[in-house]
């Protein structure tokens, strides 16, 4: 083989002042499976959307079997041959296979849908690549791993050459994953290049043949795959990257008292998989823990429980000496506990109200901001008048909708926020992803100037530069478990070893 | 639909503008359907203005519907500031109805307490079934739109059961109705000869109250769980409670809404009292913009409609279906411009982290 099929030169996205995607070369080779690895916001995903059309690049050209070509839409990229599976199913539940099918296609403007033609391309789709998808059965029936295989079957359905799988083994139990390396396989038997984004360091080396390593939008590396000779550790390397400065001057954490105690905890997620397993450690007043982990490893539903959020299986948590296991959000509120979600857009903020109400979700039925029986838009705006002064954020005025803040003044109204009630206890969730760089120090500064105030702050990141530079202690989770709680001494390829599951023992083998 | 009358909820008195616009665009397209249908364009809109304004009997019929129209919009606005679809005014407003019917003949007392008593008693029955339709919302995640619409149904037929049954007046002929409410309990007419009542005054206190109401914590803990029930549960608020809560307040505007009628114009209950009210009840809402004082004016406009709309027919000769082709186009160009308006403010803003 060895002719590319795909050839994607100099491309360049923005976001704002972000790059996405910044000058990156990528090469895919006709029948090979190419894995594109990088942590969560180096641009895998930007990439792959520029390449199915759903993106427009800023600069670069995209070449398939040698002839340059624009992609403007997702049609176009099915016309080329080009099939994309997304993270998240787009399927309707109530409908059948068959169904989900046509509605996920382009189908050319026919007079009247032809359901038998296509439950036919299914069978034989089906059986080519051992699919074992039944047209008839309804999504709801299916499971996760079923789910997945009726998305590749719309993505394959036209002559599909390039099939692109964004994270495909996130959503999958570790038996369906294999399954799922099966058809794989299958499909590269036949021809068929696939290009597999992912962040697990293990199914890299399993199925791909080359991989590309992608760090804050820019190519960092790219290298074939031997089984026999490619080690985890090389590909962490590249992924995590440089060693990281230290710029924050950190004075050594003055550890007093616990503020929180987490004992076996465990947590089930929403479709009652086990998310948290037995997890256990403390937070004490004046430190910073930092929970290091790849997305998707448990913390989204750790924070949850944390601030009442979700409801814990089994396990106890305690706050300052109370049992705050089974307390409303409401009543943790109250004790003292500060939180700022990991989707600020979502969770922390309206984004349709100005600076002031939203300074002020927390407590707009406290004296002074309700008087009597109405709010007092005086004193919400005077308070907010002196946090926009103190958390320096940039608007001409306290009646400024949020959603024409940038990202990183939106961050610092939360901040600004969950700041103003003097917490015992911060939890702060990827509090620097998406954001410049003078906003980013800001906000771990302000980390650190609590934490030396003696606030107990729980950082969860995946950030490794970020956790380095401000925690005291390091928590590694994976897969709902704690891998281990490390000083900042034991280095950042450790850490990030880690973080990619990789036990001790293996690590210095 | 979600997002639409969110954006709605934000603005102010000073932004009925775009209100404005889809009114006077509904009259342009209105005009070319009147030319082509070879009437006179000027003739219609100057019956119509006329019928509905053009006297003091025209004037106090326009403002004697719009009492009823204005107050259930209220508590539609109330529902769907919270994002709750609220649709079936109709059930509540005749809940409140057949209650102050009920109390007025069946017991007796002095007309003073009476109307108190019946006040109170649609006001209680408001807030009870509209804490039924919360709870079935809040508890069991049954989808407002269909069981309000159901229970419209259900209200509708068993005020026909009350009228041909056990609430017919037993002197009255055998027609499908209930006696009638003693006089003296009755709201006093404003003007002599017109069906003007000082209800008028009671639906003017109520858009206060919840112009006021919008001011106070329960009212912006209201739009919190509209605008994000993710934030509110974040921020410590019980979401459940605050949705029986807006479904109980938004349910007792309707019913008071069926008391003030019963009180004002009715006199007794009868079978299809509501009419069309709950549905223009929901126009009405939304074109002023879920603002107490926007659903004022935009009653009164939605009611002039109607009665200009009969002279315009007994005079002119041109249909009343106009009128409905009036109302329709409104709606059409409120909900366009809502759409744009959600379109140019992505355009704007909120691209970050995309």
């Amino acid at each position: 083989m060895g002719e590319a099929i795909l050839q994607m030169k100099g491309i360049s996205k923005f976001f704002g002042d972000m790059a996405a995607n910044d000058n990156v070369n990528f090469s895919l080779e006709k029948g090979t499976v190419h894995g594109l690895l990088g942590e969560n916001g180096a641009g895998k995903t930007t990439l792959m959307n520029v390449l199915f059309g759903l993106l427009k690049p800023d600069g670069g050209t995209i070449f398939i079997e040698g002839n340059p070509v624009t992609i403007h839409s997702p049609a176009q990229a099915m016309e080329l041959g080009i099939g994309m599976v997304h993270q998240h199913f787009m399927l309707v539940p109530t409908m059948t296979v068959t169904e989900n099918v046509m509605l996920g296609l382009h189908l050319p403007k026919f007079p009247l849908l032809n359901p038998s033609l296509v439950k036919q391309r299914i069978n034989e789709l089906s059986q080519q690549f051992a699919l074992d998808v039944d047209p008839d059965a309804l999504i709801s029936q299916l499971s996760v791993g079923q789910q997945q295989r009726v998305e590749i079957i719309t993505a394959l359905y036209h002559e599909t050459t390039i099939l692109i799988l964004d994270e495909p083994t996130a959503v999958l139990t570790p038996d369906e994953a294999k399954e799922l390396f099966v058809i794989l396989r299958t499909l590269k038997a036949h021809g068929t290049s696939v290009v597999l984004i992912s962040h697990k360091l293990e199914e890299i080396i399993a199925i791909a043949d080359e991989v590309t390593v992608l760090r804050n939008g820019e190519l960092v590396g790219f290298t074939k795959i031997d089984k026999e000779v490619t080690r985890k550790e090389d590909l962490s390397a590249m992924m995590v990257g440089r060693e990281v400065s230290f710029d924050f001057k950190k004075q050594k954490g003055t550890s007093m008292h616990e503020v929180l105690s987490v004992r076996e905890l465990c947590v089930n997620n929403e479709r009652g998989v086990q998310a948290l397993d037995h997890m256990t450690f403390t937070v004490r007043r004046g430190e910073i823990l930092a929970i290091a982990g790849v997305d998707g490893n448990g913390q989204k539903e750790l924070c949850e429980v944390l601030t009442g959020l979700r409801q814990p299986g089994s396990g106890a948590i305690t706050l300052n000496g109370n049992d705050i296991t089974q307390a409303s959000p409401k009543q943790i509120n109250e004790l003292n506990v500060a939180y700022v979600p990991e989707d600020r857009q979502k969770s922390g903020l309206i984004m349709d109200w100005d600076i002031s109400k939203n300074l002020v979700l927390k407590n707009f039925r406290k004296k002074p901001f309700t008087k009597g029986l109405f709010l007092s838009k005086k004193e919400m705006d005077e308070a907010a008048e002196q946090a926009v002064e103190a958390f320096k954020i940039k608007t001409d005025q306290v009646s400024t909708l949020v959603k024409n803040l940038s990202g990183g003044n939106q961050q610092k109204v939360i901040l600004a926020r969950e700041l103003a009630t003097d917490p015992d206890l911060l939890i702060v969730s990827h509090p620097t992803r998406g954001l410049d760089i003078g906003a980013m120090e800001y906000v771990r500064s302000i980390l650190i100037a609590k934490r030396n105030a003696g606030v107990g702050v729980l950082l969860v990141s995946a950030d490794l530069e970020e956790i380095f530079q401000t925690a005291d202690r390091i928590l590694v989770i994976y897969n709902g478990r704690v891998m281990g709680i490390v000083n900042p001494d034991v280095g950042i390829q450790k850490v990030g070893q880690m973080m990619a599951g990789i036990t001790t023992g293996e690590a210095h083998a | 639909m979600r997002n639409l009358v969110i954006k709605q909820a934000r603005l102010g008195i000073q932004n009925l503008l775009p209100s404005l616009i889809s009114v006077l665009l509904a009259c342009v397209v209105t005009t070319f359907i009147l030319l082509l249908g070879g009437y006179s364009p000027v003739a219609a809109f100057t019956n119509l203005f006329a019928g509905a304004f053009g006297n003091p009997y025209r004037l106090s019929e326009t403002f004697v519907k719009a009492i009823p129209i204005a107050v259930i919009a209220l508590g539609t606005s109330v529902a769907f500031r919270a994002q709750l679809w609220n649709i079936g005014g109709n059930s509540q407003y005749t809940v409140g109805a057949i209650v102050a019917v009920a109390v007025n003949i069946y017991l007796d007392l002095p007309p003073l307490l009476l109307f108190l008593l019946s006040f109170l008693a649609a006001l209680l029955a408001g807030l009870l079934f509209g804490s039924l339709l919360g709870l079935m919302k809040a508890k069991l995640n049954a989808n407002e739109v269909i069981t309000t619409l159901m229970f419209d149904y259900i209200v509708a037929f068993l005020l026909s059961w009350l009228v041909y049954g056990p609430m017919m007046d037993p002197e009255g002929g055998g027609f499908p109705q209930t006696a009638l409410i003693p006089d003296a309990v009755m709201f006093h007419k404003l003007l002599a000869g017109t069906r003007l009542h000082t209800g008028l005054f009671v639906a003017l206190v109520l858009v206060i109250l919840l112009y006021l109401f919008w001011k106070t914590p329960q009212g912006l803990t209201i739009n919190m769980v509209g605008h994000s029930k993710s934030v509110a549960k974040a921020s410590g608020i019980n979401v459940s409670k605050t949705i029986v809560f807006t479904m109980a307040l938004s349910a007792a505007f309707a019913a008071l809404a069926g008391w003030i009628d019963a009180l004002g114009i009715h006199g007794r209950l009868q079978d299809n009292l509501p009419g069309t009210l709950g549905s223009v009840a929901i126009v009405v809402a939304l074109l002023g913009r879920l603002h107490p004082i926007g659903i004022a004016f935009s009653a009164i406009f939605f009611s002039a409609l109607m009665v200009g709309g009969n002279t315009m027919q007994r005079f002119a000769g041109i249909p009343f279906s106009l009128v409905t082709i009036i109302q329709g186009l409104v709606i059409i160009f409120v909900i366009c411009g809502s759409v744009f308006e959600i379109a140019h403010s992505r355009k704007q803003g909120g691209s970050h982290d995309a």
